[in-house]
């Protein structure tokens, strides 16, 4: 395999394979519906080139993400259409080209299982026999064609022809993830605004308090001189704040005002304070009356944010069909490595599933499939012999429950051996005697999906010792979801997947303090570079790039940190100021969903909200608007004095760079490793985004692919070269053309290097010192 | 009160306590308890109840009497709702489902024995007061 596997950690690779997957996905239905299209007929000269375009792009993907086998697959599908597109269109060649997309999505769905070679084989064969004919014209004359009686092409084009597209919009799913991510983050925004005008209503009935207090001490201090008092403005703090209690108000602001009784010999300062008095009243009032309209127009924003993300959230949904789908997918593969058959029946197809949940949820189903036909289904002769149909049948149901979506999985065979997995609970350790006597069926049951017990003892290549559950568990409980199990001795088991409606999904940066993981969201981290800034034990401040920021030291807020070692850092940014926050441990980004604290812990406004981790432990969400307000005490403290002199030479900010690529699994792998190297990382998808982006932010480097929609990367760099802003920015070009005279044309274009997928770290490096 | 039926008994350190069954959602094993760094001593940490997070709180603390052990994996606790807010409370031991009676002037369980009869919705409250008086002292 290539060198990807050393340049990202097994976690890192399997996020970027997914990624990758999800994107493949999307480029494969792109060719099946262009060819679909054209019925048997050619497809037009466009939409052939756009096969080829999305089919390379998947090449290069397929190379950085370490997946050799497809590298090769997609580069025989991009020459097959190229070859089938200057030749003749046979009317099989529709029918072949689908089932060669299908099949390599087969591949796809089964990369890291055993049989995934035999699948490339298959899938190079198939590829062959689509070029073949073209290339032995005198054993099938191009007459062919016209040879075939009309009904038959008639026929074909009937039932292969998909109904009139509608005017659909395409969008790629990354831009919608943007827009959700800055919804989400308008959450915050919300929550932040919503304490402050909680804030100023306290605020304002302390103000009427005072008010009041003056008043009252005021008409005493008149009383005592014998002056007849108006007690009109009293009425109007009443107003202002009519559930204001007297006796709360006195006692808080009374004895500071009873220092005031100075006025009674003196008339002419009892007339001012009056009047400051009945002026104070009025803006009281008025305060309030600001204050109670805040808070509706806060209650009018609340639900503009909950449509938007509502909204949004739709544009996402797709059928629970993509999933029975893949589940029948799954099953014919299974049928074909283990021999064993079984029925899928299908209900509530039409359910709709957030897109970003019905994609974390194909790998959980695929287990389920497999622990029914490893564990759950009988052999036909022993299901004959209890009277059941010698076909098992496993049946997939979604629906709409609430605020929930319920998805079942169930077999009808021969159910869970409660009493032999109590004792491998005990076998194992992980129960005691005593606990496995008392605990009950549902306990048992529950016990297979948290601690991976399978009830059968041998190991078994297709579901694992149970493991598999798991990580279904963990799956749904990551999407704040669960799974309940029931099961009948001989009638069969059902899993049951109960999951949130919508889900608000953000990208946030985990890193451990004390012990415990914290997450930051990751719009607002600016920069963690791994190898990178070390605060030292006494540092008060770090100078990132140019600037020097304050240190903000999270295992001493958070918890009981020695201030004696060097630590790993990030820079954070809010609202115009950065500070370097020190930790203990950084995780790395991760997909999370946010989770509100509820009003008992709300009050801490260092956090925003939390997260449930895959094993179900909460983790709590950093406030960065709080933190920078703890870096940032009063004015921009700016202090060099404190600079310890070896914690002074952190890695410097290597600069800001533009990344150029169609594909996400790519962009994401570059930002990973640029990442790392003290890079700031900035993407866009194509060419036109990034002539946007490059006029408005000076990028120290774009680096771009070639092959790319709408503006290709020769076209950006020319552009580029014709703007004055971004004419001296140095460039380099990632792509899968490496032909000499694509290095030819990128040198009279003055790029600096040109580098060949897939992208290496080492292949990177190289390209970056060259300038 | 001459009788107060369906209250559930338990015990936190040496202390009996008695709640009312209508006020107990679940009594639950604790999940993994993650603890909240700047909170006051009275809110032992959050976890996870079934999806939602629920603060998990000491009653010894709330009550001003003596602090319990902390929240731990796998503590007893009872899920309660009152003035709109759900918490945890840890326990160390829920004794069983019984009748109060009034002796003079102490709260008595059938056998005679004294215990202390909480008001969950002071308690919710009593916590929060907490809560924001500390996060008010933070800024």
């Amino acid at each position: 395999m290539s060198g990807t596997e050393l340049d990202f950690d097994a976690e890192e690779l399997a996020m970027l394979r997914q990624l990758f997957r999800t994107e493949a996905h999307d480029a494969l239905e792109t060719v099946t519906t262009r060819v679909l299209a054209g019925g048997s007929t050619k497809p037009s000269a466009e939409a052939l080139t756009e096969m080829m375009r999305v089919t390379h792009t998947l090449k290069g993907a397929a190379g950085t993400v370490g997946l050799p086998a497809m590298v090769d697959v997609s580069h025989r599908l991009e020459s097959a259409l190229a070859t089938v597109g200057r030749e003749a269109w046979l009317p099989a060649t529709a029918d072949r080209l689908v089932e060669v997309v299908d099949a390599i999505r087969g591949y796809l769905d089964h990369v890291e299982e055993p049989d995934a070679d035999a699948r490339v084989h298959a899938i190079r064969a198939q590829i062959d026999q689509i070029v073949r004919p073209n290339r032995r014209p005198e054993s099938q004359p191009p007459a062919f064609v016209e040879a075939l009686p009309e009904p038959v092409l008639e026929a074909v084009a009937d039932a292969g022809l998909p109904p009139e597209p509608k005017a659909w919009l395409r969008v790629e799913p990354a831009r919608i993830d943007d827009l959700m991510s800055s919804a989400g983050e308008l959450l915050f925004d919300r929550t932040r605004i919503e304490r402050r005008v909680q804030l100023l209503r306290t605020l304002a009935r302390d103000l009427a308090r005072t008010r009041q207090s003056l008043h009252d001490t005021l008409a005493e201090s008149a009383e005592a001189a014998g002056v007849d008092q108006s007690a009109e403005p009293a009425t109007l703090a009443e107003e202002a704040e009519p559930d204001d209690r007297p006796a709360d108000a006195e006692s808080r602001a009374r004895p500071v005002l009873r220092t005031t009784r100075v006025g009674a010999e003196r008339p002419g300062l009892r007339a001012a304070l009056a009047d400051a008095d009945a002026a104070l009243a009025g803006q009281a009032a008025l305060l309030s009356q600001t204050t109670a309209g805040l808070l509706d127009e806060l209650e009018a924003l609340r639900r503009t944010i909950g449509e938007l993300q509502r909204g949004l959230t739709r544009i996402r949904m797709e059928s629970a069909r993509s999933l029975m789908t893949h589940a029948a997918r799954t099953l014919r593969g299974l049928r074909r490595a283990t021999g064993v058959t079984v029925e899928l029946r299908t209900a509530g197809e039409e359910t709709e599933f957030d897109k970003a949940v019905a994609e974390h949820l194909a790998d959980p189903i695929t287990q389920l499939l497999r622990n029914a036909v490893a564990h759950g289904v009988e052999a036909p002769e022993v299901r004959a012999a209890q009277g059941k149909p010698p076909v098992a049948t496993i049946t997939m149901r979604a629906r709409q429950d609430g605020n929930s979506l319920v998805l079942e999985v169930g077999d009808d065979g021969r159910g869970i051996d409660t009493a032999a997995l109590r004792k491998r609970l005990v076998a194992t350790g992980q129960w005691n005697g005593p606990r496995a006597q008392l605990a009950s069926e549902e306990d048992v049951l529950e016990a297979l999906l948290d601690t991976g017990v399978s009830s059968r003892g041998e190991a078994d290549e297709l579901a694992g010792r149970g493991v598999g559950l798991g990580l279904v568990q963990q799956t749904v409980a990551k999407l704040g979801g669960e799974v309940k199990v029931s099961s009948i001795a001989g009638k069969g088991t059902t899993f049951t997947l109960r999951l949130p409606l919508s889900t608000t999904l953000a990208l946030a940066l985990l890193f451990k303090v004390d012990g415990q993981v914290y997450a930051i969201p990751n719009v607002h981290v600016v920069h963690t570079p791994q190898a990178g800034i070390q605060v030292a034990a006494q540092a008060t401040t770090a100078i990132v790039g140019h600037d020097v920021l304050p240190v903000l030291r999270l295992e001493q807020l958070l918890g009981h940190g020695a201030a004696n070692e060097r630590r790993p850092a990030i820079v954070l940014s809010f609202a115009g100021k950065s500070l370097v926050c020190t930790v203990d441990k950084i995780i790395g980004a991760r997909e999370i969903i946010i989770k509100p604290l509820g009003p008992l812990v709300a009050p801490l406004t260092l956090y925003a909200g939390a997260t449930i981790s895959g094993s179900g432990k909460v983790q709590l969400i950093l406030d960065p608007a709080q933190l920078v307000r703890r870096a940032y005490p009063g004015a921009p403290a700016v202090v060099l004095g404190a600079l310890d002199d070896r914690s002074s030479s952190p890695t410097l900010l290597a600069g800001r760079v533009l990344v150029v690529d169609d594909s996400r699994a790519i962009r994401e792998a570059m930002t990973s490793m640029l990442g790392s190297e003290g890079w700031i990382v900035d993407v866009a998808e194509d060419g036109g985004r990034a002539l946007q982006m490059a006029r408005q932010v000076r990028y120290d480097l774009v680096i771009t692919d070639l092959e790319m929609p709408a503006l290709s990367g020769f076209e950006l760099i020319a552009r580029l070269h014709s703007d004055e802003r971004c004419k001296a920015t140095p460039i380099v070009i990632i792509t899968s053309r490496a032909s000499p005279e694509h290095r030819r044309r990128a040198r009279d274009l003055g790029v600096r290097a040109l580098v060949a997928k897939p992208i290496t770290r080492r292949k990177l490096l190289e390209a970056l010192a060259a300038r | 009160m001459a009788e107060l039926r369906n209250v559930i008994i338990f015990t936190i350190g040496a202390v009996r306590y008695a709640l009312e069954l209508r006020w107990v959602r679940e009594v639950v094993s604790l999940g993994f308890v993650t603890s909240v760094p700047t909170a006051p001593s009275a809110l032992g940490g959050v976890c996870n109840l079934h999806g939602t997070i629920v603060p998990v709180l000491d009653v010894g603390v709330l009550l001003d009497a003596v602090p319990g052990a902390p929240a731990r994996q796998g503590d007893g606790a009872l899920v309660l709702e009152a003035a709109g807010m759900v918490c945890a409370l840890r326990v160390d031991q829920v004794d069983h489902v019984a009748s109060l009676h009034e002796a003079a002037g102490e709260v008595i369980d059938a056998t005679g024995r004294p215990l202390r009869l909480l008001d969950p919705g002071r308690l919710v409250q009593r916590a929060l007061e907490l809560v924001t008086a500390e996060a008010e002292r933070l800024g």
